[in-house]
């Protein structure tokens, strides 16, 4: 099957090569599929594209101007990289945050997503809908209401205090309350992609390994954890990126305590009036995450995990 | 005309510049009749529904308002090419006659129609009030409504009134209030606060140990907020009892806890501090201009005309979100309008000597540099 | 294999019962399986062969009865503290493994040193015939037949006293199958070890077993040495189960027997189950159905005409319309019937080469 693939490749490839570029074009375009793609590929490079690339300008741009496109200068790099800026315990926050949250989550999802394949039966629809629900209200709106539940002579607090039991500790405004804050925000963009993953593991595999005599962690281990690791990862990934980008957690939850990168990519572009500066850091976080996405794809081999070879 | 593949590429093609020129979708409005269309860039309040629909309905027109929380976006906006998207800019005062006029992104208006609105104002704003005008005292550029006293907020119940205007900006030097209080995010504002905080006029070129000055307060200060956060944390942190007071505040972010029935909630105006005069106190004062728009709208002049009237005037006074006292309170048929416990709201009994106490918002010349000392000691404060 | 009856029980099943909500898939069964036997659990699907089998290697507990290993009490033994190992009917080989990681996975569990792994991993490569290049193959790259193998070897390799076969050749094309139900065959007289084997087939069954237990609806119904299922089953189901047979039902008239559907009067034996009974079925084998010659007689005959023949190889199956029923009569090639078809022929049978069962 793999020769029979090279040597086509091999037959096809010098002959595509003598077509003449237009002619190639051409033919191209009288493919109807190409011609239906036309409108999508347009709106995914107005809409996707073109502001990237538009940051990618930006942050070339003379800092605090607007002469995009009309002059180069990397100060925005060399301020963000020179040793007295503390713009980098911004980042340190948020991949400290974002490393957290996701083993956080990993850990938290874990037996939800166990149950939810193996043991819920037919209650796991009914779980995967109250974890789901929580979306349909805006980010904020929740965070807001976290925070009521904990702020002083709120509902934790009032209610302990009218059982007499003392007041409740001091939680809200501290990193740990933003941590908390994105573990629950995210829990659901770790939890469906390992229940995906954990799916994916044949009941028989599990059967298999126990009448082996592998004990329950030991199936964990050697079985579950390496045939589920797309989803896992995935979900890693997944939780990891938007827990980097995240921000609503640290202003709400944390009242500032911590300034999170994407705060700073926002105070950069609204109080300071800094585009250029904004876009140099945002080209940073976006090539931190892309580069972070390549290496875990590139080690993350799907057809092999899902056994197609 | 012959329509071949080339022109309509170069069509595209040119489209696509306009796309990437203006990150806003305003380019097609441009090329279309603007009779019954009108965009307003604002602060909140003039984008709610109260204030608009009534304007919608009698014009038919399609009224399209964006609300922004500070003001230089605002300009920056206008400076990235979207004046020929916006009619009307509302921002505060020093930004028309230092900055928007003279960098010709406002055009000035007919002084004979709106100069007699501001007979009808209070006192303060008589014609020619200042910051309408240009430098030149013959143009008038924008239209003056919501204004107000704005330095910091305290729960009078905690630390009274008196207390608070005579130790003024220094409740946020003490050491016992450190943990609380809390800082309201407009970060431009705590930028003026952290100045006088310091003992300094913001509103100079600073030396730089007053830089130096500047910084280790804005550290210091930092350090000691039990939060940061919008008005509705601050309120809710002021009601709930985490904070006493909070820095940068006034009847803008503390009238909607006041309406909410805390009336201990207060904006403070300091008897005296480091500006011009000794004066304690800084206000705002909005202008809204005419955008100097290529294609402006007919609607601009006929809307500011609109909220002139005095049932207008009231509804953006309390439009939904904050509520502000407005100019035209000094047209008794616009101050008739006002309940009891809505001018409470708007620290209407001491709003006069409120005032007198201010000097107005400016421009800070070495505001980039302020900002990025404060942002550097929000980040090490965690 | 030498006489059962001198082996000692290794697994007891004393009235075994498995209920789900209120279906009862395995009812009341008792049975002894012995030392080193081949022991073939047959029946068709929804039986309850899999529920049975699952019981034993510890996948479920059963509802009622009692499961001993030795004579120990086994019923609450989960399946990684047994020494039993079932290879699954989807093989359950694990895809991100290797061929040898597979094999070496039960040693691993135990804690076996790598060097060791591999040396025992080889060994069992052979003796299940995997060439030893396909230790480090990724197992999903395998055709059926290796996959086979390497589920084979890794249950050996957890070295179990009783090794559980659930259907693992029903998804191999015929011939593979013949080959490795003699090398399932051969591998179970080299170990030594008890082997349990489910299959819905009965060819299989016959092929390999020792024993055999027929299962329908979640009752044992007979259990016996391959010889004894195929010339005495207990029913018409066991005897429709072990192969294609002429069925012929008879009621009882004075002191012989009436055809129904089929003229004439026969001589029968009682039905064995139910010497009393006034109706029968008989079972003839088509092997046990034979042409008669002119002049030739046997116990019972019918008139008939043949309408098809089939070659099954050395035999030939000749399908005969007698009425409106299809009689089977099968030949060895070398007794062909010549100008076999439209041939008006006469059939015959003796009662000794005939069952009686209940109707």
């Amino acid at each position: 099957m793999s020769n029979a693939m090279t040597e086509t490749t091999l037959a096809g490839a010098p002959e595509a090569a003598r077509a003449p570029l237009s002619a190639r074009f051409a033919a191209l375009w009288a493919a109807a599929g190409v011609r239906c793609a036309v409108p999508v590929v347009v709106l995914l490079a107005a809409g996707f594209l073109a502001p990237l690339i538009a940051i990618f300008a930006y942050s070339f741009a003379p800092p605090r101007s607007f002469d995009v496109f009309r002059a180069f200068s990397l100060a925005n790099y060399a301020e963000l990289f020179s040793p007295d800026n503390t713009v980098w315990l911004s980042f340190a926050w948020s991949i400290g945050f974002a490393l957290v949250t996701c083993a956080l989550l990993a850990v938290i999802s874990y037996p939800i997503a166990y149950g939810m394949v193996f043991l819920f039966g037919r209650w796991s629809s009914l779980v995967s809908v109250l974890f789901v629900f929580p979306l349909f209200v805006s980010e904020n709106v929740r965070l807001y209401g976290w925070v009521l539940f904990f702020i002083k002579n709120g509902v934790l607090d009032g209610s302990l205090k009218w059982l007499g039991l003392g007041g409740a500790p001091e939680v809200l405004y501290t990193p740990g309350a933003i941590l908390a804050g994105m573990v629950y925000t995210y829990l659901p963009f770790m939890l469906f992609p390992l229940t995906l993953g954990l799916s994916m593991v044949p009941r028989d595999l599990i059967d298999a390994a126990r009448d082996l005599g592998a004990n329950r962690f030991q199936i964990w281990r050697e079985v579950e954890v390496p045939l589920a690791m797309p989803g896992i990862l995935i979900g890693m990934l997944l939780t990891f990126v938007l827990a980097i980008g995240a921000v609503s957690e640290a202003k709400i939850l944390g009242g500032q305590s911590v300034i999170v990168i994407s705060h700073d990519i926002e105070i950069a572009f609204t109080y300071a009036q800094n585009w250029p500066l904004g876009s140099a850091l945002a080209v940073l976080v976006t090539a931190f995450i892309g580069a972070l996405t390549l290496a875990v794809f590139a080690r993350l081999d799907l057809d092999r995990l899902l056994g197609r070879r | 005309m012959t329509m071949n593949r080339r022109s309509v590429l170069k069509g595209m093609a040119a489209g696509g510049l306009a796309l990437a020129a203006s990150p806003f979708a305003g380019a097609r409005s441009a090329f279309a009749a603007r009779e019954k269309d009108l965009n307003i860039l604002c602060w909140e309040g003039y984008n709610s529904a109260q204030v608009l629909d009534p304007f919608r309905k009698a014009h038919g027109a399609t009224v399209k308002a964006e609300s922004l929380t500070n003001d230089p976006t605002m300009i920056n906006r206008l400076r990235a090419g979207e004046t020929n998207v916006w009619d009307l800019i509302n921002v505060n005062n020093p930004w028309a006659r230092k900055v928007m006029y003279p960098e010709k992104l406002i055009r000035p208006l007919p002084r004979e129609t709106f100069e007699p609105y501001f007979d009808k104002m209070l006192p303060q704003f008589k014609p020619p009030y200042k910051w309408a005008m240009d430098d030149s005292g013959t143009e008038l550029l924008g239209m003056c409504q919501r204004f107000g006293p704005y330095s910091f907020v305290v729960n009078t119940k905690k630390i009274d009134r008196k207390t608070a205007e005579d130790v003024g900006w220094d409740l946020f030097n003490d050491p016992k209030l450190a943990g609380r209080y809390g800082i309201l995010e407009s970060d431009d504002w705590n930028v003026f606060g952290l100045f006088v905080v310091a003992g300094i006029d913001p509103f100079k070129k600073h030396t730089p140990d007053e830089m130096a000055k500047f910084e280790e307060t804005a550290k210091r200060v930092f350090k000691g907020a039990k939060l940061i956060g919008d008005i509705a944390a601050m309120n809710q942190a002021l009601i709930s009892g985490e904070i006493d007071l909070h820095l940068t505040g006034g009847t803008y972010s503390v009238s909607p806890a006041r309406a909410d029935g805390y009336p201990e909630m207060r904006g403070i105006t300091p008897l005296r501090g480091p500006m011009a005069g000794g004066k304690g106190g800084i206000a705002w004062i909005e202008v809204t201009s005419l955008v100097n728009n290529p294609q402006l709208s007919p609607l601009a002049e006929t809307f500011l005309k609109y909220v002139q009237q005095p049932e207008v005037a009231h509804t953006v006074a309390f439009a939904e979100g904050t509520y502000n006292p407005v100019t035209q309170m000094g047209n008794p048929d616009c101050f008739k309008l006002f309940t009891k416990t809505e001018l409470e709201a708007i620290q209407w009994d001491s709003l006069e000597e409120d005032m007198a106490r201010c000097v107005e918002y400016d421009i800070v010349p070495d505001y980039d540099q302020a900002l990025d000392i404060m942002t550097a000691a929000k980040r090490v404060r965690g | 294999m030498t006489d059962i009856k001198d082996k000692k029980p290794i697994l007891q099943l004393v009235g075994v019962r498995k209920t789900f909500n209120d279906f009862a898939a395995v009812e009341k069964i008792d049975l002894d399986i012995f030392e080193g036997e081949f022991f073939t659990i047959v029946g068709p699907s929804g039986s309850g062969k899999t529920t049975m089998l699952r019981m034993l290697a510890g996948m479920e507990a059963p509802s009622e009865g009692n499961i001993t290993l030795h004579g120990e009490r086994i019923n609450d033994v989960p399946a990684n503290k047994r020494p039993t190992c079932l290879v699954f009917q989807s093989l359950a080989l694990f895809p991100h493994m290797s061929v040898g990681q597979n094999i070496e996975f039960p040693l691993k569990i135990k804690g076996v040193d790598a060097a060791t792994r591999k040396a025992r991993a080889l060994e069992l490569m052979a003796i299940v015939r995997l060439p030893a290049s396909y230790y480090g193959k990724n197992v999903m790259k395998c055709s059926g037949g290796e996959r086979q193998r390497v589920a084979l070897a890794r249950a050996l390799a957890y070295d179990p006293e009783v090794l559980f076969f659930d259907e693992p050749l029903s998804a191999i094309d015929y011939k593979l199958k013949k080959i490795l139900e003699k090398e399932l065959k051969d591998l179970h007289r080299e170990t030594g070890k008890t082997f349990i084997y489910i299959t819905h087939s009965l060819e299989e069954a016959m092929v390999m077993s020792d024993r055999i237990g027929v299962m329908r609806a979640g009752r044992l119904i007979q259990v016996g040495t391959p010889e004894e299922i195929y010339a005495a089953p207990v029913d018409r189901f066991v005897s429709e189960f072990v192969g294609e047979v002429n069925v012929i039902e008879l009621k009882r008239e004075g002191e012989g027997w009436r055809g129904v559907n089929l003229p004439g009067a026969f001589r029968a034996a009682p039905p064995k189950d139910a010497p009393q009974a006034d109706s029968t079925f008989v079972v003839v084998r088509p092997e046990f159905m034979r042409f008669l010659n002119d002049g030739e007689e046997a116990d019972n005959t019918l008139e008939g005409v043949v309408y098809n023949e089939y070659s099954l190889g050395s035999r030939i199956q000749y399908q005969v319309r007698v009425g409106d029923k299809v009689m089977l009569v099968e030949l060895s090639r070398s007794n062909a019937l010549p100008a076999a078809a439209n041939r008006n022929v006469r059939l015959g049978w003796d009662v000794r080469d005939a069952i009686s069962v209940k109707a």
